[in-house]
């Protein structure tokens, strides 16, 4: 692994390793497609790129399963090899880095000293504060210490995954570790969150293409993510959207609906709220998303997705509370009121849903479901 | 059977309109739009097919549409490219694919020469620079 080789252009970099300028131009053609970029950004930033010096990016792992890592080093363009060893030059990643113990924190402190205020510093998990920061440890050094010593030098923080972004599974209630996100333990850096349980691999190198090519911090929303990939619901581009708008819903997994690839809104689908860019970009290079393959989207690039209700409720189901502190009219009631706002078939068939709830419960004759289970 | 694009699938034909399907429709109508920029006022432009929402029969009917032109250029660089101009010149149809074949790209380029065919400047003066060196190395004192 090459260490703190900043000093190189990412040009000079790939004509070291044979790649030709038309070979770059073809890669970066294709992460531009998988940005949703102008066809014409390809070649563009394959030139802004070969004279760029290749930032120190330090890649710290914290509460975590390693799934982010796992999916950004399954990314089909650009390539994590790509990635590596011509656009950054990644300097400490303790997961991918063959060296281990204190040859391992040396090269991430030397990457520090040498790149401070340039670096770019990767967060991959929650950092657990409590029982003062022994729950995550490396080194003899808490999570929380070690985060705000690599942020001091940090030109930017990217945070990949929902558990570095919003504290993910390890902040759900009851928090046990008393996680947090990043965000909450810095507040004087850049922060960028790719979210998502995964985040999709060519969102994560995307981002860092973006940043590398520009210099800058791409435009953001309201949850620091990046809006060129976390600007519509999945909803939005949804290719079973014209199902939603004609009122078509799959009932059950196994129904006529699901068969003929309708609506998963009464299923639990939270794709009307969830930003991320899965129904574009997809998943596997491109093959598919999760609603393509019949299951409705978890909701997992929101903040507290994992704190939401069940991921097979209704959505309107769950922001009305808990089944059975409404009765069917008061749903009916809801419902013409949202009508009114102009939700007409989203929230009448959370509506009929609710209403499916309340049916089974009498007929079951126990208590309803809280939509929990 | 490895890959997806084996598995034969069956695709209902898009609603015709005119003969054609109505994303297709509108792609032939953008691309008019862009040969009259190219006349006008000699800008390029490209359209991603890999973000429109096109089923594989939509492609084919565009494929149909276009047609074959007379020029075809193979590019082997990370992978091979295929890049063809269609009957109508000044549209070229670009397919990019990786090393394992994949395709990574796939573009309508509206343009004299799509730019990765063009030879950079700079890598002009690197032709120059070599050959001057294999001169002087074929003009050097020979060992014997």
């Amino acid at each position: 692994m090459p260490y703190s080789d900043t000093e190189v252009t990412v040009g000079e970099m790939l004509r070291r390793h044979g790649i030709s300028r038309r070979g770059f131009i073809k890669f970066c053609t294709a992460a531009a497609s998988a940005m949703a970029l102008p066809p014409s950004m390809g070649v563009s930033m394959a030139e802004q790129l070969a004279h760029a010096l290749r930032p120190s990016v330090l890649y710290l792992s914290f509460q975590e399963c390693t799934g982010c890592l796992e999916s950004l080093t399954r990314s089909f363009a650009p390539t994590i090899e790509n990635l590596i060893f011509n656009i950054i030059s990644l300097d400490y990643d303790d997961t991918l880095m063959a060296a281990a113990g204190e040859a391992a924190e040396s090269a991430r402190t030397k990457a520090m000293q040498d790149n401070f205020g340039k670096y770019v510093l990767i967060v991959d998990g929650s950092v657990p504060t409590g029982a003062g920061g022994a729950y995550c440890t490396a080194g003899g050094h808490s999570a929380v210490d070690t985060l705000r010593e690599a942020a001091k030098g940090a030109a930017a923080i990217v945070c990949v995954g929902t558990c570095s972004a919003f504290g993910g599974i390890p902040l759900a209630d009851p928090n046990p570790t008393q996680a947090w996100p990043v965000s909450a333990i810095v507040g004087d850096k850049p922060i960028i969150n790719v979210s998502g349980c995964p985040p999709i691999p060519e969102v994560i190198t995307g981002t860092l293409l973006q940043f590398v090519t520009t210099g800058k911090v791409p435009d953001l929303d309201e949850h620091r993510r990046p809006k060129v990939f976390f600007g519509n619901t999945i909803h939005d581009r949804c290719y079973r959207r014209p199902f939603y708008d004609e009122g078509k819903f799959a009932k059950s997994f196994d129904d006529e609906g699901a068969r003929n690839g309708w609506c998963l809104y009464e299923l639990g689908c939270k794709g009307p709220t969830t930003y991320n860019a899965c129904a574009t970009v997809k998943w596997n290079g491109g093959t598919s998303f999760p609603i393509e393959s019949g299951h409705g989207c978890l909701g997992c690039s929101e903040p507290g997705f994992w704190d939401k209700g069940s991921f097979y409720a209704a959505q309107s189901t769950a922001l009305w509370g808990k089944a059975g502190e409404s009765s069917p009219r008061e749903v009916l009631q809801l419902a013409a009121a949202a009508a009114a706002a102009g939700a007409v078939i989203g929230v009448a068939s959370a509506g009929v849903s609710r209403l499916r709830q309340h049916r089974r419960a009498q007929d079951a004759n126990e208590p309803e479901s809280n939509g929990d289970n | 059977m490895s890959r997806l694009s084996e598995i034969a699938i069956r695709i209902e034909p898009p609603a015709a309109v005119g003969g054609l399907g109505g994303g297709v429709t509108a792609i032939l109508s953008e691309l008019i739009t862009l040969l009259e920029r190219l006349t006008d006022s000699q800008e390029s432009g490209a359209i991603d097919l890999r973000s429109l929402p096109m089923s594989v029969d939509d492609l084919a009917e565009l494929r149909r549409a276009l047609g074959e032109g007379e020029v075809r250029a193979t590019l082997d660089a990370e992978g091979v490219s295929a890049i063809r101009e269609t009957k109508v010149p000044g549209v070229w149809w670009v397919e990019h694919r990786d090393r394992h074949g994949e395709l990574m790209a796939e573009l309508i380029e509206v343009t004299r020469m799509p730019q990765i065919l063009m030879t950079a400047s700079e890598e002009i003066a690197t032709g120059a620079r070599l050959l001057r060196e294999q001169l002087a190395l074929r003009s050097g004192p020979r060992a014997g």
